[in-house]
């Protein structure tokens, strides 16, 4: 009796320890991952680990794959998309490349192809390896005319056979992309091209299985799609809602300590702001920013400082003409509008210091071969007098005789419109020339850009990179590019740096000697190299946010790896967001 | 009668073609088109890859009546901007339930309320409670709905997560449905029945008013009658047929959405396409919903027709054959 009673009390006892502690136990070593990794040290709890931002209701969005489209991605600026794999190579916050899915990669003796390691060990979450095969079949697709894929300038001229498939020449399987093994690929280039590597880091692979039995399309459902990434899709409702959460099977380089990205559809122009303000989101653009809430940021110390500026894809807005007739056909009378431009007034008085620098060249400062040392800055420097002395030159004397002109836009914001307003106010002020102004819509502007001859005589744009080389930025300007702009001389000089190996500096040398041309002859009047910029919650951190060479600290354009570094902190307690409703 | 609608349909179907047909022509030669989106634009073997893949490559007469003879089935084409390219009748089946539900609850606020309003505004006219009813209405005539709606957000707090469970107040009727009612829907419905409210409280102030001023009561009153028949059969019936005339074509805007509205509150409905499929380019789904539009007003003035028929009896409905 007395021994059926001691272990009744035993059991009893052990049951209330237990009871004690396993919450314990389970608090002590509890804040970890999908991945078994503890949380950092300031992190909230996992269930907090969440992270929202709006998307746009009324884009054109097909698909989050850069492989399918890059101009309508889902939540396109809200970086959700291409979450479902690795790249072959990322940027860290210098921009220098650093390993994705490929550990290492080379150059061939050559210099005709590119050989990529991929890591061992990455899976799809169907348990399927990731290999080589993955990204063969996705160059592949975006290959296939059938596809008819929107960016696929992108390789013209770089990976071997790629226009000739386009074109429907050759079929997409003979392009230059070559799985030797599970785990190596190479890619043959047409020519030597240095830039390779940086040309493939923003496109993830599709899963060549999924790709061949059910299409593109196998992403947006929850129930065929695959992931090799860090997230994997949860929910999507198209126009509603889009939830990716942590991908356990993920074996890559980003890791993410965010259990699960939302995006959530409304009016991402004029709603983000309000939204951040009600604890709805955690990140904002600087582009869904207005003027008005600016100024708000700029009076609120908590906010001021989690304003993070960075260069973004080093975008410079211009104006350009219709080279090609009157009046704009006359050097003088272009140079005359290029030093009638007050760009540092307007900078100044009309776009903002903290978002922009005034442009006297088309690269701006920290891309390569940019104008650092300030060469080119006298050439379109705002100079009234001369630039009457050029269109009196021309013919025009205090633009005299000179046609009305309509500077078209493409479908600016009302704010960055002010910025061409006041563009055109400044030279039509100067010159005593008409100059009226046109927002147009977006699409029927790009119509009228590239048409042969061109439709918009003059006209005022944007452009940032696609990859970190010269021959992307500067390759706009050559004459089979956007503009109705040419120079020989220019095209020949960015044609042949393209293929130059061996020879940094002389490359280098080259696109400055182009880029010098360009400000010469006025192909474009540069008006602002923009600072861009994003607005986090006071709770988001990162390792990625930590300072670059030149000590900023940002979300970097390109710093995918970033998403794996970001997490909410416990001072989320502090606040009122949508986790705690 | 039979003749009449008969002869109403066939003119609606004629008007469904010639609209159709003008919106073709204009939006295929408007510049621009869905792809002159991208920063570079197309290589020609790009856009031609493209234009093949649409079927934009073929003659426009040609494009015309394949379009006329895939609507009459239903079938309009795959859209050029929506996720997956999904043909436009399932996008038109799955958004097209959440604006409904959200134009239903608004008609029943805003004829519910207006009316109510209209009519006590009538019978104490000049009033302290006439005056006030006049201001508000005629305050939500004026104010544009995208004051109201950053008020509201401001006042309410943002929006989003449409039909979240947590929100969701009376839950769907069949399992996998849409939830019957839930807090997202208040803001916008506010929003929406504003303007339409003041509408209908202002004409049925006017109607009821002049109903109210009308002989025929006299003779009603003389009979005996008490106050709510006389309202019921001879002042809401005389008042209706303004009412009808101006009321109902409301009823179609209101069923088919409102961009602004879904777009402020993150609706995932139908009404932003009117728009946005226009400004993207879409051109498979602009056409469904030009028809959607011209079949839904060409429905709905044949049913106010028919209406004043049943209301007024002297109203006699012919066709212009049996005229």
């Amino acid at each position: 009796m007395l021994r059926k009673s001691a272990f009744v009390l035993f059991c009893l006892s052990a049951l209330i320890w237990a009871l004690l502690l396993v919450p314990a136990l389970s608090a002590q070593g509890g804040n970890v991952d999908v991945y078994g990794r503890e949380l950092p040290a300031d992190a909230a709890s996992y269930d907090m680990q969440v992270w929202t931002q709006l998307c746009d209701s009324t884009r054109t969005e097909t698909s989050f794959m850069s492989a399918v489209t890059v101009y309508q991605r889902i939540c396109g600026d809200t970086h959700m998309f291409d979450k479902l794999g690795d790249s072959l190579v990322d940027l860290d916050e210098n921009l220098d490349l650093i390993p994705g899915a490929a550990e290492s990669w080379e150059p061939s003796e050559d210099g005709l192809s590119w050989t990529f390691h991929l890591r061992p060990g990455q899976v799809w979450t169907d348990g399927t390896p990731l290999t080589a095969a993955d990204y063969v079949a996705t160059f592949r697709y975006m290959a296939d005319p059938d596809h008819a894929y929107d960016f696929v300038w992108m390789w013209q001229g770089i990976i071997k056979g790629w226009s000739e498939a386009v074109a429907g020449e050759i079929t997409p399987e003979e392009i230059g992309m070559e799985a030797v093994d599970d785990l190596t690929l190479i890619i043959h280039t047409e020519g030597a091209r240095p830039y390779l590597p940086g040309t493939v880091y923003f496109w993830p692979p599709l899963q060549a299985k999924a790709l061949a039995e059910i299409g593109p399309n196998y992403v947006l459902d929850p129930a065929t799609s695959v992931s090799s990434g860090p997230f994997v899709l949860k929910e999507f409702a198209a126009g509603d809602h889009l939830y990716l959460e942590a991908n356990p099977a993920y074996a890559g380089y980003r890791k993410p300590f965010l259990r699960e990205l939302r995006g959530i559809y409304g009016d991402q122009l004029n709603g983000s702001f309000l939204a951040f303000q009600n604890g709805d989101v955690d990140r904002v653009n600087y582009v869904h920013i207005s003027p008005a809430d600016f100024e708000v940021i700029a009076a609120d110390e908590v906010l001021r400082s989690h304003y993070l500026p960075n260069f973004g894809d080093f975008r410079t807005d211009y104006l350009f003409f219709d080279t090609y007739t009157a009046p704009f056909d006359s050097l003088q009378v272009r140079q005359a509008f290029a030093k009638a431009l007050d760009r540092e007034s307007i900078v100044s008085n009309i776009i903002g210091e903290q978002f922009g620098i005034p442009a006297y060249s088309f690269l701006a400062p920290g891309f390569p071969a940019s104008d650092t040392e300030g060469a080119l800055r006298d050439i379109q420097a705002y100079d009234c007098p001369a630039a009457q002395a050029l269109l009196a030159e021309a013919g025009y004397p205090n633009g005299e005789g000179f046609p009305a002109v309509e500077l078209k836009l493409r479908g600016e914001s009302d704010a960055r419109a002010n910025w061409f307003i006041a563009s055109a106010a400044s030279i039509s002020e100067c010159l005593g020339v008409e100059i009226t102004v046109n927002n147009m819509q977006f699409s029927e502007f790009m119509e009228g850009i590239l048409a042969r001859p061109t439709t918009i005589q003059f006209g005022a744009v944007s452009y940032g990179m696609d990859y970190l080389d010269p021959s992307n930025m500067l390759g706009v300007w050559v004459s089979t590019g956007r503009h109705s702009w040419r120079n020989a001389e220019f095209d020949q000089l960015v044609t042949d740096a393209g293929v130059l190996v061996g020879d940094p500096e002389g490359r280098t040398q080259m696109y400055k000697d182009a880029e010098r041309l360009l400000v010469e002859d006025v192909g474009g009047v540069f008006l602002v190299h923009r600072i861009q910029g994003d607005l986090f919650q006071p709770y988001i951190a990162g390792n990625c946010l930590r300072p670059d060479r030149q000590g900023v600290s940002a979300l970097h354009w390109g710093n995918d790896w970033c998403w794996g570094s970001f997490y909410i902190t416990n001072e989320v307690a502090n606040f009122d967001t949508y986790r705690s409703r | 009668m039979t003749r009449y609608i008969l002869g109403r349909t066939a003119a609606l179907i004629f008007v469904m073609l010639a609209a159709s047909a003008i919106v073709f022509v204009l939006m295929n030669n408007i510049p621009g088109g869905p792809f002159s989106l991208g920063e570079r634009g197309y290589s020609p073997d790009a856009l031609a890859n493209l234009e093949r893949k649409y079927g934009l490559d073929k003659p426009l007469l040609e494009r015309y009546v394949n379009f006329v003879v895939g609507a009459v089935q239903f079938d309009f084409g795959y859209s050029t901007a929506v996720a997956g390219s999904p043909p436009v009748i399932d996008v038109i089946l799955r958004t097209w339930p959440v604006t409904l539900q959200v134009g239903v609850y608004t008609i029943v606020l805003a004829f519910g309320l207006g009316l109510v309003m209209g009519t006590f505004a009538a019978y104490h006219r000049n009033s302290p409670l006439d005056n006030f009813i006049t201001f508000t209405a005629t305050l939500g005539i004026v104010l544009p709905n995208f004051i109201i709606a950053t008020f509201l957000l401001f006042i309410f707090g943002f929006q989003n997560g449409w039909g979240e469970p947590n929100k969701i107040i009376i839950g769907p009727l069949t399992p996998g449905g849409m939830p019957v009612l839930g807090w997202d829907y208040f803001l916008p419905v506010i929003t929406y029945a504003l303007a339409p409210m003041a509408l209908v409280a202002r004409y049925t102030r006017a109607a009821v008013s002049e109903a109210l001023g009308a002989d025929y009561l006299r003779t009603a009153r003389a009979k005996g009658l008490t106050d709510r028949t006389i309202m019921v059969r001879h002042v809401f019936r005389n008042a209706m047929i303004p009412l009808l005339t101006v009321l109902l074509p409301q009823i179609p805007n209101l069923l088919t959405g409102s961009l602004f509205i879904e777009v402020v509150y993150g609706i995932p409905g139908l009404g932003k396409f009117f728009v946005t499929s226009i400004l993207n380019r879409d051109y498979p789904m602009t056409m469904a919903l030009i028809l959607l539009i011209a079949f839904f007003w060409g429905l709905t003035y044949l049913i106010t027709d028919i209406l004043y028929m049943v209301v007024d009896p002297r109203v006699r409905l012919t066709s212009s054959r049996a005229r």
